[in-house]
């Protein structure tokens, strides 16, 4: 255990990247999630369709291959695009924070997709009614009675969707980003206690787990104030 | 045989946990009586025939079933469920299984008895209840009326002293509610000791021995079918009778 | 910068030779799991708080760590211990494919058992209680009446966690072995061409998760037989 001493700093840190990229890859999770849900249930064919691609694509691949794909496609491609302006050029990076992030971001906004997809199919058609019979506009209908009902219903699913977000961040440690179980690799060659760092690495997470779990939990029994004992 | 009652109730109570769902609950039933209970919806009349094979558990008092006390051992609950039958408002058939399998399956497995053995009693009591070319069928495909029935013949198939009827036709569309009232009606005739939660006050007039009115967890009246819808004595009885028969 | 279908045909069958090893982690690792997802859920449904509360930690470590972690603990972190290394486990322990089944299998353990505890939890309770009234013992309803209700009923759900597992299975290749990813990652690091290599891989996942979605359709629509009205 003393060889964790000198190494708080550090899983510190990454910890602190591991809610970075959370945050990142949630906001943008979100909107992924929107668009597709959105353009399954529009009435252009291609919207649809392109959105159908989408969700099989990124809910049948492993996410290992989309981050791998991501990072490294992007620095081929970014390369390429950089040698045509200047072609002195050896290579573009690509930082495997944003690769990374908008890697899972988009892996589990296909995910997040059907989720939104479902909740919004699952909005009360009556309060519809009601709301367009009072004279509220299309738009008016969408923001104050589509949108919270819609959240209400997909607040559990998207609690995992969040959940898969934080674990899948460990996988982007293989593309180099430093977050904790970077920071476990560099400890063990100094240590040689190749457990008791990775236990730490799986504290970590489970500690961020715990806590979206704890705020969803919350949220939902807020939501929920207004319909317990209705159907 | 004894002469002892078939079932004894003696100063029964029951809390979920601080609600007293029935309260002092005093009755004697005879071998072959036909007894129907009715009342307000909450009154505890189902509670109560649900203690009676220990779907629920009494809080304090006695249950006495052909002389067995029922009680917290295993075996005690057993030998009792060994001798009642019970039918439920939503039939509860086994999804899973075939007609015949949902009469076979208990037989089988609780008193041991072969499939040939059981498939033939299963037979006779589809017979009985009038389905028998369903045999093969599964529940979905039945009406509701004929699901009760085989719910019935389920319970009949394990040759039973006492029979629980808990609101047997309330899940039944008007027109099926008749067949099956005419297969408890010929059961009732055949000498089983029965006890039915119902709302079907012809059925209680034409066949019971007693009937009893229950509200708020107490037994407030009981009294011959003649005594009870002609000359009921309390006020609580009046009220529900003027209600349940004004329509 | 070309696509260059040649190297896609080149390719693909070398990162099919890696199929037999992905199908043995998924088949073994899937029936270890579903054993121990068993055992794990009769722990939680017991009504022993001695069973139940171990079951319930077991499985919020799991699910709430990534199971990359879970991974380079077993195969990284267990050789730190001695006593790992003489115990009769060792030869197991030392293999990564020995590693990998079994950090898949703690790991897809605890998912399908909260999968199953969900079917099981979905038995009508008018259905147990015509068992009890019956006369059936505990363990008789549960074999005969609410194991075939909760397997039907846990059925698409579980599916999903076995296209999961698929997925993860590519995780492999992150302890050196050479599954369907590890054969491609292979492959990019000596071409450089991660467009080709990944997408077409991808594709593969893709064809593998779509078979197992219409096996899968196929068990439910027969368990499901008796749920449809004829005539």
């Amino acid at each position: 255990m003393d060889a964790l001493i000198g190494w708080w700093d550090d899983y510190f840190w990454g910890a602190v990247i591991v809610g970075k990229v959370f945050l990142c890859s949630l906001s943008l999770m979100i909107i992924f999630g929107l668009l597709g849900a959105m353009a399954k249930l529009s009435n252009s064919r291609i919207a649809q369709n392109l959105a159908g691609i989408y969700t099989v694509v990124f809910r049948g691949t492993p996410p290992i291959l989309i981050i791998l794909l991501f990072y490294f496609g992007s620095a081929i491609t970014l390369t390429a695009i950089a040698q045509i302006i200047e072609p002195e050029i050896k290579f573009v990076d690509v930082p495997p924070f944003w690769a990374g992030t908008i890697a899972i971001a988009v892996l589990v906004g296909a995910y997040a997709t059907e989720t939104f997809r479902g909740a919004f199919l699952g909005v009360d058609p009556g309060s519809i009614e009601a709301a367009r019979a009072l004279g509220m506009s299309n738009l008016q209908t969408f923001i104050y009675v589509r949108i919270p009902e819609m959240w209400r219903l997909a607040l559990p699913p998207f609690g995992n969707h969040m959940l898969s977000l934080i674990k899948d961040t460990a996988l982007i440690s293989i593309i180099g980003l430093n977050e904790t179980m970077f920071v476990a690799k560099q400890a063990i060659t100094v240590t040689g206690q190749p457990f008791t760092m990775y236990i730490v690495v799986g504290a970590i997470y489970l500690g961020f787990s715990t806590v979206v779990t704890v705020v969803v939990m919350g949220v939902e029994k807020f939501g929920e104030r207004t319909t317990v004992g209705a159907l | 045989m004894s002469t002892e009652p078939l079932i004894q109730i003696r100063n029964m109570n029951k809390f979920f946990g601080n609600f007293q769902a029935l309260k002092n609950i005093n009755l004697e039933v005879n071998r072959g009586e036909r007894i129907v209970v009715c009342g307000p919806s909450g009154s505890g009349k189902s509670t109560m025939i649900r203690c009676i094979n220990r779907l629920e558990e009494h809080t304090d008092g006695h249950i006495i079933i052909d002389g067995k006390e029922l009680t917290d051992q295993v075996k005690d609950i057993n030998a009792v469920r060994r001798e009642v039958g019970m039918v439920f408002q939503s039939f509860n058939l086994f999804p899973h299984m075939n007609i015949i399998k949902n009469l076979t399956m208990a037989q089988q497995l609780v008193r041991k008895i072969s499939k040939t053995e059981a498939r033939k009693t299963a037979m006779e009591y589809l017979k009985k209840v009038k389905i028998p070319e369903q045999a093969d069928k599964y529940p979905i495909q039945l009406s509701g009326g004929q699901q009760q029935r085989v719910a019935i013949a389920r319970a009949l198939c394990m040759k039973p002293e006492i029979m629980l009827f808990d609101e047997p036709t309330s899940a039944l569309d008007p027109e099926m509610i008749n067949e099956v009232l005419e297969v408890m009606v010929e059961l009732a005739n055949e000498g089983m000791t029965m006890i039915c939660v119902t709302h079907e006050m012809g059925f209680a007039r034409s066949i019971a021995d007693r009937v009893i009115f229950m509200d708020a967890g107490e037994i407030v009246e009981e009294a011959v079918p003649s005594e009870f819808f002609d000359n009921p004595k309390n006020e609580r009885t009046k009220e529900f009778l003027s209600q349940i028969l004004s329509h | 910068m070309s696509f260059d279908l040649s190297l896609i045909v080149e390719s693909v069958p070398m990162m099919l030779a890696g199929i037999g090893i992905t199908l043995k982690l998924l088949v073994v690792s899937g029936l270890l799991g579903l054993m121990l997802a068993i055992c794990l859920l009769l722990m939680r449904i017991s009504g022993k708080w001695y069973l139940n509360i171990p079951a319930q930690i077991y499985i919020y470590i799991f699910r709430g760590t990534p199971i990359l972690v879970q991974i380079f603990i077993i195969y990284y972190g267990l050789p730190q211990f001695d006593a790992i290394r003489e115990s009769i486990f060792w030869p197991i322990l030392r293999e990564p494919t020995g590693c990998a089944i079994l950090a898949l299998t703690l790991n897809t353990g605890a998912y399908v058992s909260e999968i199953l505890r969900g079917g099981v939890l979905g038995v009508g309770k008018g259905l147990m209680e015509a068992g009890s009234a019956l006369g059936l013992s505990s363990r008789q309803k549960f074999i005969y009446i609410t194991a075939p209700i909760a397997t039907r009923l846990a059925l698409p759900a579980y599916s999903n966690d076995v296209i999961s597992l698929l997925k993860s299975t590519a995780l492999a290749s992150t302890i050196t072995i050479a599954d369907m990813t590890g054969i491609a990652r292979t492959i990019v690091a000596e071409t450089y061409a991660p467009y080709e290599i990944y997408m077409s891989l991808a594709v593969i996942y893709m064809i593998f998760t779509f078979g197992i979605q219409k096996l899968f359709g196929a068990i439910e629509r027969y368990l499901g037989r008796y749920t449809k009205r004829e005539g």
